[in-house]
């Protein structure tokens, strides 16, 4: 039992994992293949959705019958409605990033579907996707309030006297929050991606175990493919809640601009979201 | 020893992470069936909160193992 | 964020994220006993590569995506503002159309009024025209009448003379004063006749 906390990362040991079959996510070589995938995914579809652009109705470039170029309006609208009902009207300057990262997160965890490992299966990839979002997000709330008046932001009501003191907590811990927000989005997204992975590999080696089709060749029912459908919805979600937070995020920062002449527009913001 | 103790810790970490997501799916549901013209809005909602208690278990689930060593 | 700044930067972490990876410069494994398998390296690889992508993307896809939706639904709404014109203006059309029906009827049953009134009053003059020279004809019958009846009166009267000269010479049996006795008999007449009618 010492075997697979010291050496493995297998906290699904009861599960069926045997010890010591080690989880790192791809290499770095691999993780470079892994992007190129899903940027060729991406690239393709995208190119081959450019082609309709000009018609009226974005019916035209068809894949096994789905019409490419409206499944990315549909995505494009849905991002649209996402960033305006959380951050307010002036939310649909965001969109072009938010579709970004939707896009890129969405392949990434359809690569995962069909693939041992993807780009968003790995931690240190995810860490770099929540790197720049919240990077893009100081970066936005910078724009808006100006350098000081965006670090002013992180120290919460003004208070004086000695209560400055209670301002100064208030801003490191804000500070932490925000490095806490990385922390948060990327082991949600590896988490959800790679504990698919993972249970798919115990369901495996269940019916590996139950029903010993080839014997010594490994082969087996893979039971795991059942998966399928709640994996699919877990792309979805993941991916609309990494751009859901991101839009949280923006419109935490962003709001004290227009907090006046625009009071009771949109959904009120969650709180305590970090 | 210290892995059944760590499977029975990450058990009820489930357990009640379980709840949680029922609690909040409760809700939603009750939420949605009184005003169906609010769904938009309280799906949106409703998956931000899923999102946060799926990630107290996540968090368990990483940290935990470390911290028992 | 200029984009030569962003791809700059972003293959320069690239480089740098594959060097400290390859290298292993960050050692990272008691993070990754613990389950959490981090490589800093690729991390840094990712936000590089993420930098070049996102300009990338935005000017390969999105943008023209976004223009194009701009353009259909402009069009759109072009086109139904233009079909709202329409409408108005038919149903503009259909009401001035509705009034002018109302107006010629209107006209027409006036028409129709005064022609009936018109009639109404013909009947009325050429009836009392007609009572008129009834009224005049019955009148002249009247008058026609009473010369008659005056005339035979006078007549009767004059007959009457005679018959009593008559009678009172047949009764003196003598010649007397025609002149004197006639006198005397239309006095007495005078006296007892009855008034005319």
């Amino acid at each position: 039992m010492e075997v697979w906390i010291g050496t493995s990362t297998s906290w699904l040991a009861a599960a069926g994992e045997h010890g010591g079959k080690e989880h790192h996510g791809p290499g770095f070589w691999g993780l470079v293949f892994y992007i190129g995938l899903v940027l060729a995914i991406l690239f393709g579809l995208m190119s081959f959705a450019k082609t309709g652009l000009k018609s009226r109705v974005f019916t035209k470039p068809t894949l096994f019958g789905l019409p490419v170029l409206g499944a990315f309006e549909q995505i494009y609208l849905f991002i649209e409605q996402l960033c305006v009902g959380t951050i307010g009207a002036h939310g649909r300057k965001y969109v072009v990033m938010i579709m970004v990262f939707w896009m890129l997160v969405f392949f990434s965890n359809l690569v995962a579907l069909f693939f041992p490992t993807a780009p968003t299966a790995d931690l240190s990839f995810n860490l770099g996707l929540a790197l720049v979002s919240i990077g893009y997000v100081q970066w936005e709330g910078i724009k808006a309030n100006g350098l000081f008046g965006h670090f002013r932001h992180f120290a919460g009501p003004k208070l004086g006297g000695m209560l400055i003191l209670i301002s100064l907590i208030i801003f490191v811990i804000e500070i932490i929050s925000e490095l806490m927000k990385n922390v948060s989005l990327s082991l949600r997204l590896y988490g959800n991606i790679d504990g698919g992975h993972r249970a798919a590999d115990a369901m495996n080696e269940l019916g590996k175990n139950i029903i010993p089709l080839g014997g010594d060749t490994g082969l087996s029912i893979p039971i795991g493919a059942f998966l399928m459908p709640i994996k699919l919805l877990t792309c979805v979600v993941q991916a609309m809640i990494f751009c859901l937070l991101t839009c949280v995020y923006l419109s935490l920062v962003t709001h004290h601009e227009d907090e006046h002449h625009e009071e009771g527009h949109g959904q009120p913001v969650p709180a305590g979201a970090h | 020893m210290t892995g059944n103790v760590l499977g029975l810790g990450i058990g009820i970490a489930a357990l009640g992470v379980g709840i949680g997501l029922g609690l909040i799916g409760y809700g939603a549901m009750g939420g949605m069936a009184r005003q169906p013209e609010a769904i938009g809005k309280l799906q949106v909602n409703m998956l931000i909160a899923l999102a946060f208690v799926e990630l107290v278990f996540l968090l368990t689930v990483f940290i935990v193992p470390g911290s028992l060593r | 964020m200029p984009i030569g700044v962003a791809l700059i930067v972003g293959a320069a972490l690239m480089f740098a994220g594959m060097y400290v990876s390859t290298a292993k410069l960050i050692d990272l494994s008691a993070l990754a006993e613990q389950g959490i398998p981090l490589d800093l390296g690729k991390t840094i690889a990712t936000v590089g590569v993420l930098l070049i992508l996102f300009p990338v993307i935005k000017f390969f896809f999105v943008a023209p995506l976004m223009e194009a939706i701009q353009t259909r639904n402009t069009e759109l709404e072009k086109t139904f503002s233009e079909a709202e014109e329409l409408r108005t203006e038919m149903a503009s059309m259909k009401s001035d159309y509705e009034r002018r029906l109302a107006d010629t009827e209107a006209k027409a049953r006036e028409q129709i009024q005064a022609q009936i009134r018109e009639a109404q009053e013909l009947r009325k003059s050429l009836m009392a025209e007609a009572t008129s020279r009834a009224d005049e004809m019955v009148k002249r019958a009247q008058d026609e009448i009473e010369a008659e009846r005056q005339k035979a009166l006078g007549g009767i009267r004059l007959q009457v003379a005679n018959l009593s000269l008559m009678a009172a010479e047949k009764i003196l049996k003598e010649s007397v004063d025609t002149e004197r006795n006639r006198k005397i008999v239309e006095e007495f007449i005078d006296t007892v006749e009855v008034p005319a009618s």
